[in-house]
């Protein structure tokens, strides 16, 4: 008989219970998009962070090997690391790293002029930095000692453009490569030239050497920390340092972000408890008859009351219900505009919301508290 | 017979308007008692007395051996749902429930549903083919005689009926009146507030107010 009774309310009142409907799902959409939003917001965020670059660099430290001149010559960096040491404990440690990228640095001569070459894998360049731009195309196998990538400025410095020759002598020994494609990074990459890592090691006699590894880690800072600890326990003496300038600003970015979005849901619900109270107290005077002859019958206060709250619990899942599946396409829209990027659907943020606007919908039924000062005989009498 | 219900110099005041004054009388089990009286008498008031839709500002209200001044509001529900079945002269139905959730809803506030025993009651009243149809859909005679079957689905000791006849025309009133007469053939025991003293009539026992105050001049038939 209470699902009966329940039926017939909700089907007595749609008009009235349509308008709280309709705040308790305006509500639930935009909770719904932003609890979503607020799970992701971490992942996203990493991923904007990510595409700023490197966010870990593994560099000697201490443990590095001290170069001497006869080593080379015309200035590499002072210290050297094992690159298939440092290279295999990347990979044992199963850092969740979006890439990793060795790098060795000489300073050779071009058109007898000297040019900083950064030997790496050269598939990974676009990877590690999204941001940087290129005229030209990028270098897909990392095994190709034939193509290179160039800095603006050096392009500008030789007037290359792609599919030019370049030729780089070091120390006597040349090498030679079609440029492939001129960066734009804005940065000190723009003054650089970047070419297979094999081909510069055997160019600077430096084979399995390497200088430093750039890493970029997907992930909220305490993942980054528990990479960076975990490498450095694996590599004892060389230095894993995040880039702090980075990290820092990500964890206050998020914390931020986070802050607002709860913000938001705290006042969204506040104005959706506040529409459903204006419902129920409209609803609460039209149901002092009903609630008269229900106490005339022997209803007792308790039972009654337990159905018209049955009813605005029922209004609060319908509508965090319905909320929710629009805040589906609610959150996949804002993802869009904000991150450039669809937001998938969170279905843990279903039984949050369900529950939260259940909540709201009961707080808001707080009018219904006067039915239980509701006497049966005045009501009776017509009063 | 047993007195079923015992009142004892019975007031209720409201404000400074003296409703009822000092009332007293007793109802045996089984009788049906007219109560009688010009508008502003106390009829109704002392109705919603023996109902425990009001409490007594002193006196004994005594129902099934229950004293109602000594219910709480908890004790006066029980006992509404337990002890009494009410026709109101307004019916009082609930407009959204059809007839047959109109009876059940009785039973559901008394202790469990039975769908089979409301329609019976229904059928009992003339109104076998009406129980899906919601009050709106009714005629004010088959409005009452739902009002009716409401009142007795839980075999109540008491029937309390305030004017039960008077918005009915003269077709449903002689129906209602039928089927009052069929309760108290059965042995209901029935207190009804009336103006009309061919009504009144058809009780074993007429007790007429004045001014809150008992005539002492029951008619009996």
């Amino acid at each position: 008989m209470f699902g009966r009774l329940l039926w017939k309310l909700l089907r007595s009142n749609l008009g009235r219970l349509a308008v709280a409907l309709v705040g308790v799902t305006s509500g639930a959409t935009v909770i719904s998009a932003l609890l979503t939003l607020q799970f992701d917001v971490e992942r996203k965020l990493t991923q904007e962070f990510r595409a700023l670059g490197a966010n870990v660099l593994i560099s000697p430290g201490r443990s590095g090997q001290a170069f001497t001149p006869s080593q080379a010559p015309s200035g590499t960096s002072p210290a050297l690391m094992d690159e298939g040491r440092v290279l295999a404990e990347i990979d044992k440690s199963r850092t969740p790293a979006v890439t990793a990228a060795p790098f060795l640095y000489i300073i050779a001569r071009a058109a007898d002029r000297p040019v900083v070459v950064a030997g790496t894998w050269l598939d990974h360049m676009r990877l590690l930095d999204p941001t940087w731009k290129i005229e030209g195309h990028w270098i897909s196998s990392r095994d190709d000692e034939t193509a290179c990538l160039i800095g603006r400025n050096v392009a500008r410095q030789f007037a290359f453009t792609p599919g030019q020759e370049l030729d780089l002598d070091y120390l006597g020994r040349q090498a030679h490569f079609r440029v492939a494609g001129i960066i734009d990074a804005g940065g000190a990459e723009d003054n650089q030239v970047f070419a297979n890592l094999l081909l510069i090691q055997k160019l600077a006699s430096l084979s399995g050497q390497i200088e430093i590894v750039q890493m970029s880690i997907h992930g909220p800072k305490k993942t980054l920390d528990r990479s960076v600890a975990q490498l450095t326990a694996a590599l004892p003496g060389y230095e894993v340092r995040p880039i702090r300038a980075v990290t820092q600003a990500e964890g206050r970015l998020l914390d931020r972000t986070r802050l607002l979005i709860m913000l938001m849901v705290v006042l969204i619900l506040m104005l959706t408890a506040l529409c459903v109270l204006a419902t129920m107290a409209a609803l609460a005077m039209e149901r002092r008859k009903d609630v008269g002859l229900m106490k005339a019958l022997g209803g007792s206060i308790s039972r009654i009351v337990a159905l018209f709250l049955a009813e605005v619990g029922t209004l609060g899942a319908a509508g965090g219900l319905i909320g929710c599946l629009m805040g589906i396409g609610l959150a996949r829209w804002m993802g869009e505009r904000v991150f450039g990027a669809s937001i998938n659907p969170r279905w843990d943020v279903f039984p949050l919301t369900i529950a939260l606007m259940i909540g709201v919908a009961l707080a808001g039924a707080l009018p219904l508290r006067l039915l239980g000062k509701v006497k049966p005989a005045v009501i009776l009498r017509g009063e | 017979m047993a007195a079923l219900v015992e009142i004892e110099e019975l007031r209720k005041q409201f404000g400074n308007v003296r409703a009822l004054d000092g009332v007293s009388f007793s109802v045996d089990a089984g009788e049906w008692i007219a109560i009688m009286g010009p508008s502003g008498s106390g009829k109704t008031t002392l109705i919603n007395i023996l109902g425990g839709l009001d409490t007594p500002t002193s006196g004994r209200a005594i129902v099934d051996g229950t004293d109602l001044a000594r219910l709480d509001e908890a004790g006066l529900t029980r006992f509404r749902a337990e002890k009494v079945g009410f026709i109101f002269q307004q019916f009082h139905l609930v407009p959204y429930l059809t007839a047959l959730e109109n009876v059940m809803l009785a039973q559901y506030f008394h202790s469990t549903t039975d769908e089979g025993q409301a329609r019976a009651e229904l059928e009992r009243v003339g109104l076998g083919d009406r129980v899906d149809h919601l009050p709106g859909q009714l005629s004010g005679g088959e409005q009452q005689r739902v009002a009716v079957a409401r009142a007795l689905i839980n075999q109540p000791k008491l029937i309390l009926a305030d004017e039960p006849t008077g918005n009915l025309d003269e077709a449903n009133e002689q129906t209602v009146l039928r089927l009052l007469q069929e309760l108290h053939a059965e042995g209901h025991t029935i207190l009804m507030v009336t103006h009309a003293p061919e009504i009144g009539a058809l009780a074993n026992r007429r007790i007429d107010l004045h001014h809150g105050r008992l005539v002492p001049a029951p008619v009996s038939v």
